[in-house]
């Protein structure tokens, strides 16, 4: 197995971050995916924006801009 | 007359946690790595220049490494000359080969130093800043200034008038969210600027006698309702900040704006006065990107954050105030009572929801409109509790401020099927029938009687099986009283000559984590005209009432508080001790009101010794 090493980014693991604990992956360059210390994540890079995109959308109101206070 | 100030602080950081990290991937420790100074200060120079093309002038906080560096010094002398920017200090950037080899400790964080050592650098950082610009700073800062590190500060250098001294609800939450390896264990505070009490720098003072010297500033003006249930890290005026927290739509970042609009109408509510501070450290706008973020989405939501200000500055609705100039300007027309209030509504999850915050002297506070109006923080400021931290003292690196009541740590109205929750609510009743306001979601309006601020909540309807009543609930805040005045009327009963039951009560416990304090020595005591009961805490579940109490209270002593609660006329009286699966205690005041009527209550603060 190759050494793990940080990724282009500084991808968090998505799993953690769901439950909003912030733990950096580390990426297996011969498998070319991330992988989690703490939870057991693993996937590649298509699947770590795909869960971010799900973590987002807990925000209904990030894309509005709110002008009445 | 509305004023809207802005305190936009730069630091130049010359090994900041995270590029050095970054940096360290693979190899050994080096303070002194050329590439990592070049870069911060790259970062800071471009903060600057974001800034002063906006035309606001900033506070340039000198880290103690920053002062041993010809280029960061010559900027901060040259910008503080052509842009009117203030020069100030802060023990954030510690760390640097000199420090290392004077201290011989890698700590970073100035609060968990011992006494002694806090004195020290002190001394080191304020007389090397000396030795450099030929005079001391008058504003510093950290993310967190204990005040025995504060008092030793201005009886040693009594000029200094403003600094940084929180993270607003950096606590438990922070600590769970860096993977329990981030130590700002700082609840409590307030979330907008204050005067500090000598004993506790979580309380405003009291009177002149009380007052540190210095004006206070949260590191941040954070979400007040994202931030109480969710990392102080995601969601701040730090545009990096909510990068982390993935707040943005692809490269858009809406949600900063609606902040800085929702902080500038808190004018609303503190007599026409706002306020907003941004503070990004170097190490968040590393070249090679950030929490998924890549440098030029870092550089753009900075950018942006900075125009938006820029733009309210030019249209005449914001004042860029240096630290120091805004710590003056606060003072000028502020008496230690006034209280800071904030009725805030959610603008990050599309809900309804509103919760009202309130601190001064006695207490901070929080109510939750999605609770019918429950309070679910109460930390009793009266107190002034001296509770110094860092190394040698029992509190180490626990520097929140306690509560007696936190719904999230300590369950609040929900509780897994036993026990109870600290929070402090009202049950309306009937026979065996009864409702807890806690599952009424109501709105709240605020306003301003003299000296009371009153919250006012809409109505709520609560439906027995064969009639209903409406219920409302009403908070007046005197000022300078100590005491939460609350009023619940019932009403538009449906059914002529029914009795129904008000109880309100108060559950709660002492703390600054999610974990259970123990509770033996708390007293819990209902004093009447007719006679008393006393309760010495030992989790034997026991109970008390007392038909005409006068008063209703707990002793706390492990934060030294009194704890009360009385009525305006007759009432029931009762208290509850809990349990070890239901750590808890329960003071209330009932009465039985026919068809409609009110109960009107005050909850009172105090030190107990």
């Amino acid at each position: 197995m190759a050494q793990g090493r940080k990724g282009k980014l500084n991808y968090r693991c998505p799993r953690c971050l769901m439950r909003e604990i912030d733990m950096d992956m580390l990426y297996d360059a011969e498998k070319a995916e991330y992988y989690c210390l703490r939870c057991s994540f693993v996937g590649d890079e298509a699947e770590v924006l795909r869960l971010n995109t799900q973590f987002r959308e807990k925000y209904g109101a990030r894309t509005i801009r709110i002008t009445e206070f | 007359m509305t004023a809207f100030y802005v305190n936009i602080v730069h630091r130049p950081e010359m090994v900041p946690e995270y590029l050095q990290k970054e940096a360290e991937q693979g190899k050994v420790e080096d303070l002194t790595r050329g590439a990592v100074l070049r870069e911060s200060l790259d970062i800071f120079r471009t903060q600057q220049q974001t800034a002063h093309d906006q035309g606001l002038r900033t506070t340039i906080q000198m880290t103690y490494a920053s002062l041993f560096n010809a280029e960061a010094v010559a900027i901060a002398k040259d910008h503080h000359a052509r842009f009117g920017d203030e020069i100030g200090s802060t023990f954030l950037g510690l760390q640097c080969a000199e420090f290392r080899e004077q201290f011989r400790s890698k700590e970073l964080a100035i609060w968990l130093f011992s006494i002694e050592d806090k004195r020290r650098i002190v001394d080191a950082v304020f007389g090397k800043f000396h030795e450099v610009f030929g005079f001391y700073p008058t504003s510093t800062g950290s993310y967190y200034m204990d005040a025995e590190l504060v008092n030793y500060i201005k009886a040693s250098y009594p000029m200094v008038r403003a600094a940084v001294a929180t993270c607003w609800e950096e606590g438990p939450k922070a600590y769970w969210n860096a993977n329990n390896s981030w130590y700002t264990l700082l609840d409590g505070g307030p979330w907008n600027p204050w005067i500090p009490s000598k004993r506790n720098i979580h309380c405003p003072a009291s009177d002149s006698d009380d007052d540190i010297g210095l004006v206070a500033i949260p590191h941040l003006s954070r979400d007040l309702m994202a931030v109480f249930d969710g990392p102080g890290s995601y969601y701040g005026t730090h545009p990096q900040n909510l990068l982390r927290g993935m707040v943005n739509e692809d490269r858009e970042l809406p949600y900063f704006k609606n902040l800085v609009d929702q902080y500038r109408s808190l004018a609303t509510y503190n007599d026409g006065y706002a306020y907003n501070m941004m503070y990004v450290g170097p190490g968040w706008m590393s070249k090679s990107g950030r929490w998924e973020a890549d440098y030029a989405l870092l550089l753009k939501s900075y950018q942006e954050g900075m125009a938006y200000y820029g733009e309210l500055k030019r249209q005449g609705l914001a004042q860029d105030l240096t630290m120091s100039e805004f710590a003056d300007v606060y003072r000028r027309d502020r008496s230690y009572t006034r209280p800071e209030s904030a009725l805030w509504r959610d603008i990050l999850y599309s809900s309804r929801r509103q919760m009202f915050w309130y601190a001064d002297p006695s207490m901070r506070f929080c109510l939750d409109m999605n609770q019918g109006g429950a309070l679910v923080d109460l930390r009793p400021y009266a107190a002034k509790l001296v509770r110094p931290c860092g190394v040698g003292t029992k509190a180490n690196q626990d520097a929140s401020y306690p509560f007696l009541v936190q719904s999230l740590y300590r369950a609040g109205y929900f509780t897994h099927y036993a026990g109870e929750g600290a929070v402090k609510s009202c049950k309306i009743g009937h026979g065996q029938e009864q409702a807890d306001l806690c599952t009424c979601r109501t709105q709240a309006s605020f306003s301003v009687e003299g000296d009371t601020r009153v919250v006012t909540l809409e109505p709520v309807t609560i439906e027995f099986a064969d009639f209903s009543v409406r219920v409302q609930s009403i908070f007046r805040l005197t000022e300078g009283s100590g005491e939460i005045e609350i009023v619940r009327r019932v009403f538009d009963s449906t059914r002529p000559g029914v009795e129904v039951s008000i109880d309100e009560y108060i559950t709660a416990c002492y703390g600054t984590t999610e974990y259970p304090e123990d509770l033996t020595g708390v007293r819990l005591s209902l004093i009447g005209a007719t006679g008393s009961e006393t309760i010495d805490y030992a989790y034997q579940c026991r109970e008390a009432e007392l038909a005409e109490a006068a008063c209703v209270e707990a002793v706390v002593p492990q934060v030294d508080t009194r704890l009360s609660l009385r009525a305006d006329g007759p009432a029931l009286g009762y208290l509850r001790e809990g349990f070890s699966f239901s750590p808890m205690y329960t003071l209330g005041v009932k009465k039985t009101i026919v068809e409609k009527g009110e109960l009107r209550t005050w909850l009172k603060v105090e030190k107990a010794s």
